[in-house]
């Protein structure tokens, strides 16, 4: 059984339609703040860079880091969070 | 002789730029990459460069090895020291910067690496930079393989070393990632313990008891009971309804309304042998009271078998109502309820009364015959 938070399942639960980037798993307050300064603003413009990237882990991962200093737990909640939201909505 | 360098790389753009200056070299306007001031270096200079050694007679091949030990420890030697320069500072002249492909150029580098490229835009530019900067350090592709391999040790190592902190943190995490976290499955021993009542040591009998066994052993196949010997020795009253019962025996059959069952009648005509002979025997001869006309015998017999089922209960314990009952059921099953027996029993006494009534003027007058006998030859 994966241990997810509780975030992860309410994100996953419903289209993201308006929310805050804060609302992705693993992005808090700090990474928030430093995505929205980016130009990430909304969790699907997060996406949006996530399909880009083709889906793709690694470069997801490196991104999430270059942009706003993820560490590998966040990065990896993330990911993980995007993709299950695709796996059930795309 | 002023030695150019021929991997004016290794030197910042503002120094490219000084040097170019200094030898009068026209500078691209603008604010171009500093590809752009190495090339012009390395076409101005480092061709002037060569026309010097040319006069030397030494040939390219040659002079293009002697001038190769230098750079590489330069190259070392500056790698070393700077650690947050550029990468493709360090490359060899002929490598690709990445910085300066276009991103078709970008693309197929990747592809070439086998990478399932996706648009480069802005965002995702600086990402596939760094992957195919990656894919380069590890293994580049090119041609001039000793130059290569001199450079591309040096890189690498020191690439190692100092850049690469990042991406090899990075990579070994995402590998750690998909490991399965072996969750340990830890089979929950069933300790049932005695989950059946265990409450009596029972002296019972062997029969009774090799059917309660069974009957525990069959509920308790499933359960891991580590006990099992002395779990049949505590197999208990499991017929009983509370389960718990303290005394040594066994619940008496035929009392306070329970069935009895043939196998402990059996049991119990066994212990009861010699009072039950007596009984049946007097009840025999109470059958059979009828034909014989006898006063004393329908009334020893009556008495005595009072006494014999009055001794019979102090032997058995068993309440006097259990005694009649087990003499007429002795041979059949017990069939005739409690209160049909008394019936019977009141109507053999009246009977009885009435044969001794009947035969009191006889039994007065044999006496009195015997005493007027006895008195009248006296």
């Amino acid at each position: 059984m994966s241990s997810t938070s509780q975030k992860h399942k309410e994100f996953v639960a419903e289209p993201m339609g308006e929310k805050p980037v804060m609302a992705l798993a693993g992005i808090g307050e700090v990474l928030g703040r430093k995505l929205e300064e980016n130009g990430f603003d909304k969790a699907y413009v997060v996406l949006g860079q996530y399909l880009v990237l083709k889906k793709d882990e690694e470069l997801f991962k490196d991104w999430l880091k270059d942009t706003c200093g993820a560490n590998a737990k966040q990065q990896r909640d993330c990911y993980g969070c995007l993709k299950e939201w695709c796996d059930a909505f795309l | 002789m002023p030695e150019y360098l021929d991997d004016p790389s290794v030197l910042t753009k503002d120094k490219l730029k000084s040097e170019l200056i200094a030898h009068n070299v026209e500078l691209p306007s603008g604010n171009p990459t500093k590809d752009v001031y190495v090339q012009l270096y390395l076409d101005r200079l480092t061709a002037q460069n060569k026309k010097k050694h040319a006069a030397a007679a030494a040939p390219d091949a040659f002079s293009s090895d002697e001038e190769l030990p230098p750079p590489a420890v330069s190259n070392r030697s500056r790698s070393s020291g700077r650690k947050a320069t550029k990468k493709s500072e360090k490359l060899h002249p002929e490598e690709v910067d990445v910085t300066a492909l276009t991103d078709e150029d970008l693309r197929d580098e990747l592809r070439k690496h086998g990478v399932n490229v996706g648009p480069i835009v802005e965002s995702t530019r600086k990402l596939y930079e760094k992957k195919l900067q990656k894919y380069l350090d590890d293994g580049p592709v090119q041609p001039l393989p000793t130059e290569l391999q001199v450079n591309h040790n040096g890189n690498s190592e020191s690439d190692i070393y100092s850049d690469k902190e990042d991406e090899e943190v990075a990579v070994p995490e995402p590998v750690i990632e998909p490991e399965p976290e072996p969750v340990p499955v830890v089979e929950r021993r069933v300790r049932s313990g005695v989950k059946t009542p265990v409450s009596t040591r029972t002296g019972s009998s062997s029969s009774s008891r090799h059917q309660k066994v069974e009957k525990i052993s069959a509920s308790e196949q499933n359960l891991k009971v580590e006990k099992d010997v002395p779990k049949e020795l505590f197999s208990g009253d499991m017929n009983s309804p509370t389960g718990i019962s303290v005394s040594c025996r066994k619940p008496i059959r035929g009392a306070a309304g329970r069935p009895v069952i043939s196998s402990d009648l059996w049991n119990e005509e066994i212990s009861f042998a010699s009072p039950t002979t007596k009984t049946s025997s007097y009840s025999y001869t109470e059958s059979h009271a009828v034909n014989r006309v006898s006063s004393v015998n329908p009334s020893a017999s009556f008495a005595s078998f009072t006494a014999s089922s009055s001794s019979s209960n102090a032997s058995s314990s068993t309440p006097f109502v259990t005694a009649p009952s087990a003499g007429p059921s002795r041979a059949v099953r017990r069939s005739m309820p409690l209160w049909k027996k008394l019936v019977l029993f009141g109507v053999l006494a009246t009977f009885l009364i009435f044969v001794y009534l009947a035969m009191e003027t006889n039994s007065v007058s044999p006496f009195q015959a015997s005493e007027a006998a006895a008195g009248g030859t006296a």
